[in-house]
């Protein structure tokens, strides 16, 4: 068709420009302003990422006068005060360590619970499950880091037989579980987005439905579970005070290497334990910047490769795209190259995983044993595809209720170890006296109302901030290279380890302004530190208010502001309010970000002004378990008194989230 | 009569340096209220209307049939703009309201849909109480005092004949009524700002039998006072309410003429062929 008429005129219709046809005539000046503050609100995440990067680099500045950057990079030793050595390696090989045998823990308890909720459990079931997986996930940190302390490392001690439990083993044991959540819920949205025709198709042939899964829902979703892993890896590797608390921290690589019973320390807890005793702006002081570099380095790549898997992923299921595909190649060669790559693919990873588990036998026991070993998995391998389909499905199911079976225990152990020890020791006393004799005695009233005024700043600033943000980027704009770099920010803000946020924060709103630690600099750090939640969770409540009411409004001749402020807003706001608790449930139990900003240990009076330092539960929780000899008792419950806030604020999130859900099924049903 | 309606209609002009900016004179007695002439639309590449040039009768029920997929949609959407809400659209032609060209640069988008009503497929109620569902529209132009709202509430809602059901819960949400009621307030909603156009994208789709029947009754009211351009599946529907009606096939409108015409003894074999019913 020709698409220019002679004689008619050429409209190009876009949204916006409705909406600029609008403010130029007759609005007013709120609505004039509506836009451009949106936009600034956005722009903030940018802002943010920037001068992270910025400072830390202005920070690490000085850091290689004294010391090469090739003797940072390839030195083994790291023994900043004792000999003045700022050799990495022990640093970053501990962080990879402990990340890898965190994965390997958690990977396949991951996927195969995820499994479980996406495919097999029933719905009431399914419901249980995510709460228990949304509530390992908001157990803080240090009350893991506590649990790891006490009760695992005494477990791998005496199993074992080992002078300290303290290990590589006991990070990572640790890690897996904290990295569990990320897996399990990001998987089981990667499983739920499989179209049910391919489900149904795969059964309709005769699958059953261990066939349906492996053979057709586990590879649609592939790329959705490797960004699953992904997201897992640099939470694992983001994380300081659970790590801190267990792995010992002595500053050598394992030996031999595969030696999981060795002590570690990782680039994080490096951070945490050393940042507090430097002087600000010495050789050790800057080097420590150096390493957040690293840091900031390795969660960027990570998080990169989460982006790009997840875009090609969307991109898979975008309708236009697949359109294009069906078009240009003929189903038939494309399932012949797919099954080619995916050949030699399973022979490049049948391979590397013989080779790597000889390797890892091989390290902790004789070359015998290490053989026998290898030949025993490759006998697996090879006959498992002639076991009857009937019992490999029994074999996946018994491995996928094992797996549940696993996580649920988990949970059970640490609640109940946090819950049985505490509950004696709380009473009213506990909970409104002041700590006496460095927290051994007396109560923690002045660390609970400190965690009180964190959180509530904390929100104060964020989520206005964070619903602005979301709103610009949900209806103000269309996709540009400008909105990716916003997104992209809020995506990096969101991986960004709390420990980062911490040192971010210690420079900008302690040492530039020169308060030191106040109860304001921690508000504002924790704010940073959940705005991409609320972000988010705007943009998506926002996102999923459907067209057709908001077609509703412009058809009364509404304008857009008006659409959005009346009906779109209102509308949202109950998921805005999940993600608010949700962000609020996270700044809770959080120690980095506010262990340099804004916590001190000991306060005989609550704080008068926001330029006050405050005490706080996680940090409290933190030195009474690890510093404070005889503290036991109080931090039994300080961490039941932490856990009880967290359990209360995720019930609220998800009570909030299942009367949306039930709203909008009726919404549906009686339309 | 469109003399009459010329000060209104002026409305929608954008005053610029005190002048009205008009791409076309008023018409003088023209029966036509809206005007389409060689209309071209594009979603992306896909050409969704061909050259639909259509002349729609002041005061009486228009209504377009055709397969699904042919452009009916797409083009109703078009007299009131509310294709602007994509942003992958390209139209060329024009479009004439009572002699005004509403696809003129110049045009405030939000005035004209307050002069062309739309009622959508599926009743789209605001998750908000009754009473506001119909007051929303006068609130938009700052009628907000109650004293002057309830009688346009009121009226709204009987004019759409669904006062006598809910004038004792007028603070219930709007979703806990029926389908039917739902629609029938999202014909009160667009009432209340008084426009001279309905138009209604298959209103009765979503419904059933009675509830259709209900609303049928409803635009054979409507029309004594307002033009009403409904697009509809339903031949059945079309003899029952219509008065003139248009046949649309991929895009191009095959034939317009009174419905009697049309279902009788329409020209295009085209036309023939969809009524009675020998269709792919
Ligand atoms: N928003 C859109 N984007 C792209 N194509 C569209 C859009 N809306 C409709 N179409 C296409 O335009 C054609 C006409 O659609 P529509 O006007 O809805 O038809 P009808 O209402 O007669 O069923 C169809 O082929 C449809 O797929
Ligand atoms: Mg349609």
């Amino acid at each position: 068709m020709v698409k220019t008429m002679s004689a008619t005129t050429v409209i190009k219709n876009k949204p916006s420009s409705i909406l600029d046809l609008e403010l130029k005539s007759e609005k007013s000046f709120t609505e004039k302003m509506v836009k451009p503050i949106l936009f600034f609100s956005a722009t903030f995440s940018i802002i943010i990422v920037f001068f992270q990067i910025f400072f830390f680099f202005q920070q690490a500045s000085g850091a290689f006068a004294e010391v090469s950057l090739w003797d940072f990079i390839t030195g083994t030793s790291w023994r900043p005060v004792e000999q003045q050595t700022y050799g990495a390696v022990p640093l970053i090989v501990g962080t990879f360590v402990t990340t890898l045998g965190a994965m390997i823990i958690t990977v396949p308890i991951g996927i195969l619970t995820a499994i479980y909720i996406a495919e097999l459990a029933p719905r009431k079931l399914k419901k249980i499950l995510k709460f228990i997986v949304e509530l390992l996930s908001g157990i803080p940190s240090v009350v893991y880091g506590y649990f790891g302390l006490i009760v695992l490392t005494n477990w791998i001690r005496i199993i074992f037989d080992r002078p300290t439990g303290q290990s590589w083993l006991a990070g990572s044991i640790i890690l897996s579980i904290m990295a569990l959540p990320t897996v399990i819920s990001v998987s089981v949205n990667a499983l739920n987005a499989v179209p049910v025709e391919y489900k149904e198709a795969a059964l309709g042939m005769g699958a059953n439905r261990w066939e349906a899964i492996s053979k057709v829902i586990l590879p649609s979703a592939f790329s959705g579970i490797t960004t699953a892993i992904i997201l897992g890896t640099g939470r694992a590797i983001g994380e300081t005070m659970a790590v801190l608390m267990v792995t010992g921290n002595t500053t050598i690589i394992p030996s031999p290497i595969t030696n999981i019973f060795s002590p570690v320390r990782t680039i994080t807890a490096a951070l945490g334990i050393e940042i507090p005793e430097t002087a600000i702006g010495g050789t050790h002081y800057t080097m420590l910047f150096a390493l957040v570099i690293v840091l900031y380095v390795i969660i960027i790549v990570i998080n990169s490769i989460a982006e790009f898997l997840s875009n090609k992923f969307n991109k898979k299921r975008d309708p236009k795209y697949l359109r294009k595909k069906k078009k240009k190649k003929p189903i038939l060669s494309l399932q012949k190259s797919k099954i080619i790559s995916r050949l030699n693919k399973k022979i490049f990873y049948s391979i590397f995983l013989h080779i790597f588990v000889f390797g890892l036998l091989l390290s902790w026991s004789n070359i015998w044993l290490a053989l026998i070993g290898t030949i025993i998995l490759f006998l697996i391998i090879k006959f498992y595809k002639r076991i009857p389909n009937k019992v490999q499905e029994k074999i996946a199911f018994g491995l996928i209720f094992s797996a549940v079976l696993m996580v649920f225990t988990t949970l059970i152990i640490v609640i109940g170890f946090v819950i049985i020890k505490g509950i004696p020791v709380i009473s009213w006393k506990f909970l409104l006296s002041y700590p006496r004799d460095l927290g051994r005695d007396g109560g923690i009233f002045p660390a609970i109302v400190g965690s009180l005024y964190l959180v509530g700043g904390a929100v104060l600033f964020a989520v206005p901030l964070g619903i602005a943000s979301g709103l610009y980027l949900a209806e103000y704009t269309k996709p540009n290279k400008f909105n990716r770099l916003i997104r992209m920010s809020i995506d990096n803000l969101n991986g960004t380890p709390s420990i980062v946020f911490g040192l971010f924060g210690f420079i900008v709103f302690c040492i530039l302004t020169g308060w030191g630690k106040t109860l304001l600099a921690g508000q504002l750090t924790l704010a940073l530190m959940i705005l991409p939640t609320i972000i988010r969770t705007t943009e998506q409540s926002i996102l999923s208010v459907p067209l057709d009411i908001r077609e509703g409004s412009y058809a009364l001749g509404a304008n857009k502001w008006y659409t959005v402020k009346k009906i779109v807003i209102p509308s949202a706001i109950p998921g805005i309010i999940t993600g608010t608790i949700l962000g609020m449930g996270r700044a809770i139990g959080e120690t980095a970000p506010i262990m340099f900003t804004a916590v001190v240990f000991n306060l005989r009076r609550l704080p008068n002004s926001p330029l006050s330092p405050v005490m706080a539960l996680p940090y409290h929780l933190f030195l009474l378990s690890t510093t404070v000899p005889g503290g036991q008792e109080n931090a039994y419950g300080t961490a039941l008194v932490l856990f009880v806030l967290v359990l209360i604020l995720y019930g609220m999130a998800t009570l909030f989230q299942s009367k949306i859900e039930k709203h909008s099924e009726k919404h549906f049903i009686l339309r | 009569m469109s003399i009459v309606k010329s000060k209104k209609i002026s409305e929608i002009y954008t005053e610029k340096s005190g002048k009205y900016i008009k791409s076309q004179p008023i018409i003088g007695d023209s029966p036509f209220i809206i005007q389409s002439k060689e209309l071209n639309l594009w979603y992306d590449e896909t050409q969704a209307l061909i050259n639909v040039s259509l002349n729609i009768y002041k005061n009486k029920v228009t209504a377009l049939i055709g397969p699904s997929g042919c452009g009916k949609s797409t083009l109703i959407r078009c007299f009131n703009r509310m294709n602007d809400v994509y942003d992958n659209v390209d139209i060329t032609g024009e479009i004439f309201y009572s002699g005004l060209n509403i696809l003129g640069k110049k045009i405030q988008v939000t005035k004209l849909r307050k002069k062309i009503g739309m009622i959508f497929q599926k009743p789209n109620p605001f998750p908000m109480t009754i009473y506001d569902n119909v007051a929303y529209g006068p609130r938009i132009q700052k009628i907000n005092r109650k004293c002057n709202l309830d009688p346009i509430v009121e009226k709204s809602l009987k004019k759409a004949a669904l006062w006598d059901e809910v004038k004792d819960r007028l603070d219930d949400s709007a979703i806990s009524l029926s389908g039917g009621q739902q629609q029938r307030l999202c014909i009160a909603r667009a009432l209340a700002i008084e426009p001279d156009v309905l138009l209604m994208d298959e209103p009765t789709s979503s419904l059933d039998p009675i509830a259709t029947a209900k609303i049928e009754n409803l635009i054979n009211e409507l029309k004594k006072k307002y033009t009403v351009i409904i697009v509809t599946h339903n031949m059945q529907q079309a003899t029952r309410i219509s008065d003139y009606t248009g046949f649309m096939y991929l895009g191009e409108l095959i034939e317009f003429d009174s419905t009697e015409q049309i279902f009788q003894k329409p020209k295009q074999d085209l036309t023939k062929r969809y009524i009675g019913g020998r269709f792919g």
